[in-house]
């Protein structure tokens, strides 16, 4: 008995600190997979190979102390001489990691405790993580899977037709060398098929139309007060264009088709019309002109639009992922100072400048509905261009040139949530030029908040400089 | 050396062989410098084709591994997927062979050479030893470029533009390193070459003409080959000035195109003080008349091919001169429209628009003006036709696309996306590549003395243009939900996973397309040796380049040089026995070739005696 209650007991035991062992690193596992989210997915998945290396069983690979010196500043340990990383460095093509002198050691800590679990986890799960749920994932994956198969298919059988073509068109110019005359008459062969082409392809054309037009940005209508306006310059230009491209291109088919050389014909010599000239000169050149009004009314109104009350944020990116930075109760931005990037400043923010001590640096971009805002733009390395497809705004991230884009959200993200019937929907900034190896996975995640939602979440953030050490210092300085 | 073929000509002709070097490899007849560049193009343009496809296949196929990828590019397709850095080495590379190796020195270099002398009616170029540099000075270039591919880090990635700082720093990117720095080589010699050429064209045009070519009489191939190179000659040095500019920040510590980078990032010089977005005006300065430098001359070949296969005259001549000197003039002051959203002054902006929605006019009258020819033709739809009226449908899709784009309001969200890729792949690639095929097709017997195979050129067609459109029209939606081009893979966004099988359609639809240029191949290349002999005046044109005999000579001419005494469109002309006269053929009674012919030619005996016969 005594025996067995001590068993127990030590079953216990074994079983509470084991779940506790269990509870502590599924938190920080939690906390990592954030963290991970926002600082390695641009350039790094756990099974593939993205720009960096898979990190799956990284924690087995190196040691926990390494990889925090590495992820901290990598170009340091290259430079050390340090044989591990050297080597590392060479096998990626001498592309040097992003340093992330900004994370903690727990943090860091906490990021593989989090790959170590995702490295344990089931091939399809760590899949998920990327972008869908499990269940998803698996779905389509065989679906992609036989898709492609129907697609290969199609591809050999087409391959083989070419070869049968081939093949027939040779017996047949040589039945017709025997027969002294070509057995396929081409003019009329090429004449019916530039009909057929005409046809099908305005077919195509139009199921194009019917079947693609519900995944662009316009099927969802615009998140912003300029938005409107922007679609309905599109759909101008649209319309007009889309009449001259029936027209033309029936005309230029239908011509192909009609007027074939038929051995009895002979062409109209038409050399010249100066008053058919005059009027399709003067028809395009009507047309053109009242786009360009029409567009340079678009254009002014979207780069004129300066707001007192719009709140200054200003959008970050490097080399690969954007941060924003908001100007705080005075609404004013700090200056910045290129030469203080780096260490404990990612951003390079001014520290002599007041005005910088209420701003707040975020890793989302948060917008309050209705509420106009003025997006200044700054790049730390190369050249970025922050897209944001559904409010109809993109501008060029230049480093050492500001730029600005003043707009309105209009619709919140759970709004537009509901119109799409997609609750997984999130709107995003993404970045829009070229600028290295993970350019495909630079992007900031954006969210259209309400007024309470928005306080909410800015209260939640931290301040760059806290209030009470700023006053402490006034009063020390006094 | 042309005096010396002006007396010699004939012996020559029967008795002298010309050794190997000099006939084949440092030729300075401009027919064989022709084949030269026409050839070093196509292999180029296989090149830049089968690059397309393997990013294709990463592009519809983001998750599948192919081993093969390892076998062919090493260590870039390490376990059979694509390397991301070289994904960006492979459009940049695509992009650069396709825009200058392919289509300005493979189509203009090919065409104005073969028949800028040929005809106006010249023994060879103003300078034929200039000509021969330019073709060296290209070829030099096509391989430092391709010699680039297998250095350290991998060729040049920052896209064909090479936007500083991405460009200019060689910590940036892998592809920043040697790579850049030879792509920057290659394009120094490439611009070389094309101003030796320009400069050529341009002298042999102005200068060399027989007699009775008045510019009014000249064929509209021969305008746009001339406008071309004066836009070349023009916008050229634009872009080599740029150039140097970008070797001195990459290697000298200056700072033209830097501007707030710390010193650990920049080569450890901190550069403050330059611009990145002076060097997109002057690459754009040169980057936008390329566009035309590009796509009039495959203009110039379809007005010419529209108008012998129509049997008709070219409607409009004069209104065609007009557009294409209109658009030469207007592509100097649109370059900004590639940059509205750089955060340049949005005034600047808005000149750009006006200037650019104004070049839709010119554009506008040469598309009309290609149907209103059409129209109550007598159409002969070979090869060389069909690619033609493929090249004016290219023209009309990729064309209207300009708009939307041109307009700076819509660029904002539309910039840099598919529907730019769209864009400029149906108006500048797809309808050049056309233009250039059209005139392979048409002037094969001409540069080789044989015909190709016809029924291969009619299948070749139907793929291409099939393929072509199944490949770039569905980009436009793609653009539209806003899917940004030179992206290694679309999985990392919840909203684009809906392309999903577009992506697999586009790049079957690319295959199949190269499997089709396979066809060409073959047949380009067996035609050579096998193919039929050609006839003298095979389309029954009347241009000048068919009265010179089919053999070719040095000199081009074995008698006189032909005199001109008509235009170059006196095709189905009433009254007139057949339905055409060649330029060289005297109206009745008319002695001065610069007296404009408005009669008819006497009847030629031989005809007479056929007619009789038959």
């Amino acid at each position: 008995m005594k025996i067995l209650n001590l068993l127990s007991k030590f079953t216990l035991l074994v079983a509470l600190v084991f779940n506790f062992h269990l509870d502590l690193s599924a938190q920080s596992a939690e906390e990592g997979k954030a963290l991970y989210n926002a600082n390695c997915t641009a350039c790094h998945a756990i099974n593939d190979k993205v720009v960096g290396p898979a990190l799956k069983d990284v924690h087995k690979r190196r040691e926990e102390a390494w990889l925090i010196k590495w992820i901290k500043n990598s170009q340091a340990l290259v430079k050390s001489g340090d044989a591990q990383a050297v080597q590392l460095y060479k096998e990626n093509n001498e592309a040097l990691m992003t340093s992330f002198e900004n994370l903690s050691d727990n943090e860091i800590k906490s990021i593989i405790a989090y790959i170590k679990t995702e490295s344990e986890a089931p091939a399809a799960a760590a899949n998920a993580s990327v972008a869908t749920t499990p269940g998803n994932a698996e779905k389509e994956e065989t679906k992609s899977d036989w898709n492609s198969g129907i697609n290969w298919l199609l591809f050999i059988i087409s391959i083989i037709l070419v070869l049968i073509i081939t093949t027939i068109s040779k017996i047949l110019a040589r039945i017709g060398d025997i027969q002294g005359k070509p057995v396929v008459n081409w003019n009329k062969t090429n004449s019916i098929l530039l009909l057929a082409f005409l046809i099908v392809g305005l077919g195509a054309a139009t199921w194009e139309f019917w079947a693609h037009s519900k995944h662009t940005i316009f099927s969802s209508g615009p998140a912003s007060e300029h938005g409107g306006e922007y679609d309905n310059m599109f759909m101008v230009t649209l319309v007009l264009t889309g009449i001259v491209f029936v027209i033309t291109q029936v005309l230029l088919f239908w011509y192909g088709f009609k007027y074939k050389a038929d051995g009895k014909r002979k062409a109209l010599y038409y050399p010249d019309n100066h008053k058919i000239e005059l009027l399709w000169t003067i028809i395009p050149a009507i047309v053109l002109t009242v786009l360009v009004i029409r567009g340079l009314m678009t254009w002014n109104a979207m780069m004129y639009n300066k707001n007192e009350k719009a709140r200054n944020i200003e959008i970050y990116a490097y080399q690969f992922g954007w941060n924003a930075r908001y100007a705080g109760t005075d609404n004013k931005l700090g200056a910045h100072n290129f030469r203080e990037q780096g260490k404990m400043n990612a951003l390079g923010v001014d520290t002599n400048d007041v005005n910088a001590f209420d701003d707040v640096i975020t890793n989302e971009l948060h917008l309050e509905v209705n509420q106009p805002v003025d997006l200044a733009f700054r790049a730390k390395d190369v050249i970025h261009s922050a897209l944001l497809p559904h409010f109809r705004v993109q501008m060029n991230v230049v480093p050492g040139l500001p730029t600005r884009f003043a707009f309105t959200p209009t619709v919140t993200t759970a709004e537009m949530r509901l119109k799409m019937k997609k609750p997984t929907f999130d709107y995003i900034l993404l970045c829009n030029k070229i600028c290295g190896g993970a350019h495909y996975r630079m992007k900031m995640k954006v969210v259209v908040d309400t007024k309470e939602e928005y306080q909410k979440w800015m209260n939640s953030q931290k301040v760059l400089v806290n209030k009470n050490a700023v006053n402490s210092a006034a009063v020390a300085l006094k | 050396m042309s005096d010396h073929n002006l007396t010699h000509h004939h012996e020559e002709h029967e008795h002298h062989e010309d050794s190997f070097i000099s006939k084949y490899v440092f030729s300075m007849d401009h027919k064989m410098i022709a084949r030269q560049f026409l050839i070093t193009g196509i292999i180029m343009g296989t090149i830049g084709m089968l690059m397309s496809l393997i990013f294709r296949l990463q592009l519809a196929y983001p998750d599948m591994k192919f081993p093969f990828l390892e076998g062919i590019l090493g260590h870039w397709g390490k376990d059979g997927k694509l390397d991301p850095n070289f994904y960006l080495a492979l459009i940049t590379i695509h992009g650069t062979i396709m825009v200058f190796y392919v289509l300005t020195a493979g189509l203009s270099g090919t065409f104005s050479n073969l028949l800028i002398p040929l005809q106006v009616g010249a023994r060879d170029m103003a300078s034929p030893f200039m000509n021969m540099l330019s073709y060296w000075f290209f070829f030099v270039s096509s391989v430092v470029l391709l010699v680039s591919l297998f250095v350290d880090g991998g060729p040049a990635s920052a896209g064909w533009t090479v936007y500083p700082p991405l460009s200019a720093l060689p910590k940036a990117i892998p592809g920043s390193g040697t790579g850049m720095t030879l792509w920057l080589v290659a394009m120094v010699l490439f611009i070389a070459s094309a101003l030796l050429g320009g400069i050529n064209y341009i002298a042999t045009v102005l200068n060399m003409r027989t007699k009775g070519m008045k510019m009014t009489r000249l064929p509209l191939t021969i305008w746009a080959f001339l406008v071309t190179a004066v836009l070349g000659l023009l916008s050229f040095p634009v872009l080599l000035g740029g150039s140097l500019l970008l070797i001195f920040d990459r290697s000298f510590g200056t700072s033209f195109y830097l501007s707030e980078i710390v010193a650990e990032f920049a080569g450890g010089i901190e550069r403050t003080g330059g611009s990145p977005i002076l060097f997109q005006h002057l690459f754009w300065f040169l980057g936008h008349p390329e566009v035309y430098i590009i796509l009039l001359p495959a203009l110039g070949i379809t007005s010419e091919v529209i108008a012998t296969n129509s049997r008709k005259p070219i409607f409009g001549y004069r209104a065609m001169i007009g557009s294409i000197l209109a658009i030469g003039i207007l592509s100097f002051i649109v370059w900004g429209h590639h940059m509205f959203i750089t955060g340049m002054n949005p005034f600047l902006g808005s000149v750009f628009m006006l200037g650019t929605l104004i070049i839709a006019v010119p554009s506008a009258v040469k598309t009309f003006n290609y149907l209103a020819t059409l129209w109550k033709g007598n159409l002969q739809l070979t090869p060389a036709m069909l690619f033609a009226i493929g090249l004016v449908s290219f023209f009309i899709s990729g064309g209207l696309t300009g708009i939307y784009l041109g307009n700076a309001a819509l660029d904002i969200n539309l910039h840099d996306t598919y529907f730019v890729v769209a864009h400029f792949h149906l108006v500048m690639g797809s309808a050049a590549i056309f233009g250039m095929l059209s005139g392979i097709y048409h002037w094969y017997p001409r540069m080789f003395g044989r015909m190709m195979n016809e029924t291969a050129g009619h299948i070749h067609f139907w793929l291409t243009i099939i393929s072509a459109y199944c490949v770039f029209f569905p980009m436009h939606f793609m653009g539209l939900a806003g899917v940004p081009r030179r992206y290694y893979a679309n999985t990392a966004y919840d909203q684009f996973n809906v392309f999903v099988d577009m992506n697999q359609f586009i790049t079957i639809a690319a295959i199949l397309g190269g499997a089709a240029q396979l066809i060409f191949l073959a047949n380009f290349f067996i035609s050579i040796y096998k193919g039929k002999r050609a006839p003298q005046n095979p389309w029954n044109s009347n241009t000048l380049e068919w009265t010179a005999p089919v053999e070719h000579l040095h000199g081009n001419w074995p008698g006189e040089i032909p005199h001109v005494y008509r235009w170059a469109y006196d095709y189905s002309k009433p009254g007139a026995e057949e339905d055409f006269i060649p330029q060289n053929i005297p109206d009745a009674g008319q002695i001065d070739p610069m007296q404009e012919a408005e009669g008819l030619p006497e009847p030629s005996k031989k005809t007479v005696q056929e007619t009789v016969l038959a």
